[in-house]
């Protein structure tokens, strides 16, 4: 069966988001037409404002409504750290679960020069004139413990000792409560290199 | 298609749809494969921290068209990713399999190669020197070698002593004879064929050589990794160890 081609545009929309197929984009937007148009025009609203407000915080790149986000305009975070992570998400997390305090700075992505993402487009000029303008003691690296999140972190790190700021790395290796047996040899291999003295 | 338990390394990778990757592996028999890795993103996934660049794997997989799905994935060995400041070096030689090895033409001697410089770059050995052999030896594989040992008029041996004019696609050719080309000295074209370039001066001709062959096969289109070492070198002086392959 065919249907209308608005309806079929309004399919093809839906489908731009993660994990939607043909047939969860259908049964997304049956529902929203048949059993709750309030619930879709809500969300029709929404997104179009939220597109409009949202933006990058103009000191960590983060999302956020204002020019500056809320952890960045914070007074009682300490400001003299300062931890770099890849996505908006990582920013979460470590918000989530850490007792970190410092400020944040978001790279949106690593170095990837096969794909064509090089220093401008992950921020760094931006993250060198934060650097510059003093105040910071420690950059903590928070890539991802990839090839490309290492050698990212790598070249920020090279970054900050010319401003004397002292770069740290999180440390990578066993996950807790997993069993060696099951570890990859790439991981237990970094969890045996950052052996620390107990 | 298939192929079982076959020694590769991967390339590069790509996310594919939500959870998949797509990964362009190098391996000795069937040459540059495109494989999908499904799942493989997901947070479930065994093979996620394995199909990375610099590990060596074996793989399975099987299907029809230009991509195979993968099967299998097993770790062959210690991972060989080369140090932080190294690694666009290793970049470096991924992009120019990626560029200049065709899908589907086997090499075993280029994977061969292939390994080589990557336990070069992640050992103490010379960067440079390791990228320079690297580069030979593909042009070699892929049927472009230099011409090292002879003239390319006369075929009288080269000798140490002498400069030729080194003519892209034909070889080292008498400097009195002929205008344009390269010049380079007999010494390197022999260093080069040996594989000895300790010596700073013929690591430097050498450098020009196999760069400009190289160009001629890169048709004009720059690599990407250098250009990211120019823009890295750009922001300040000293950020990265100067020069290892511009």
């Amino acid at each position: 069966m065919s249907y209308s081609p608005l309806f079929n545009r309004l399919l093809e929309a839906l489908r731009c988001l993660p994990g939607v197929g043909p047939k969860s984009a259908q049964r997304m937007a049956l529902h929203l037409l048949e059993r709750n148009r309030e619930g879709a025009r809500k969300l029709a609203e929404t997104l179009q404002e939220a597109l409009a407000a949202i933006g990058h915080c103009r000191r960590c790149r983060n999302l956020s409504e204002t020019e500056l986000c809320a952890l960045c305009a914070n007074p009682n975070r300490d400001h003299s750290l300062l931890c770099v992570v890849e996505t908006p998400a990582d920013v979460l997390a470590v918000e989530q679960s850490t007792g970190f305090r410092g400020l944040y700075f978001v790279l949106m992505g690593h170095l990837s020069p096969l794909d064509g993402i090089g220093p401008t487009e992950i921020g760094l000029d931006r993250l060198e004139a934060r650097l510059h303008e003093g105040g910071i003691k420690e950059v903590i690296l928070a890539t991802n413990p990839t090839v490309e999140g290492g050698a990212t972190a790598h070249y920020i790190a090279e970054l900050a000792r010319e401003y004397g700021i002292r770069p740290t790395r999180i440390a990578h290796g066993v996950p807790l409560g997993g069993e060696l047996e099951y570890i990859d040899g790439g991981t237990l291999s970094h969890a045996f290199a950052g052996r620390r003295e107990l | 298609m298939q192929i079982v338990l076959q020694p590769a390394f991967v390339l590069h990778r790509r996310p594919y749809r939500d959870t998949s990757l797509l990964l362009d592996a190098v391996t000795p028999e069937q040459g540059r494969l495109g494989l999908v890795a499904r799942g493989v993103r997901s947070r479930r996934s065994r093979w996620q921290g394995l199909l990375q660049p610099f590990q060596p794997l074996l793989l399975s997989g099987a299907g029809k068209g230009e991509l195979l799905t993968l099967t299998v994935a097993e770790e062959a060995g210690r991972p060989l990713p080369p140090p932080p400041a190294r690694w666009l070096s290793g970049l470096y030689v991924n992009e120019l399999l990626l560029r200049l090895l065709p899908r589907h033409d086997p090499h075993p001697g280029l994977f061969a190669a292939y390994q080589s410089v990557l336990e070069a770059l992640t050992g103490p050995a010379a960067e440079e020197v390791a990228l320079r052999i690297f580069e030979k030896r593909l042009l070699a594989e892929l049927g472009y070698g230099l011409l090292l040992d002879a003239e390319a008029d006369s075929g009288a041996p080269i000798v140490a002593e002498r400069v030729y004019r080194y003519v892209l696609e034909r070889g080292p050719c008498s400097v009195t004879r002929t205008a344009g080309g390269i010049l380079i000295s007999g010494k390197s074209l022999l260093a080069l064929r040996q594989e000895n370039l300790a010596d700073a001066g013929v690591l430097r001709e050498a450098k020009r050589l196999t760069r400009a062959a190289l160009g001629v096969y890169l048709q004009g289109r720059p690599l990407r990794t250098r250009e990211l070492l120019a823009a890295l070198r750009r922001r300040t002086g000293n950020l990265t160890p100067r020069g290892e392959m511009s």
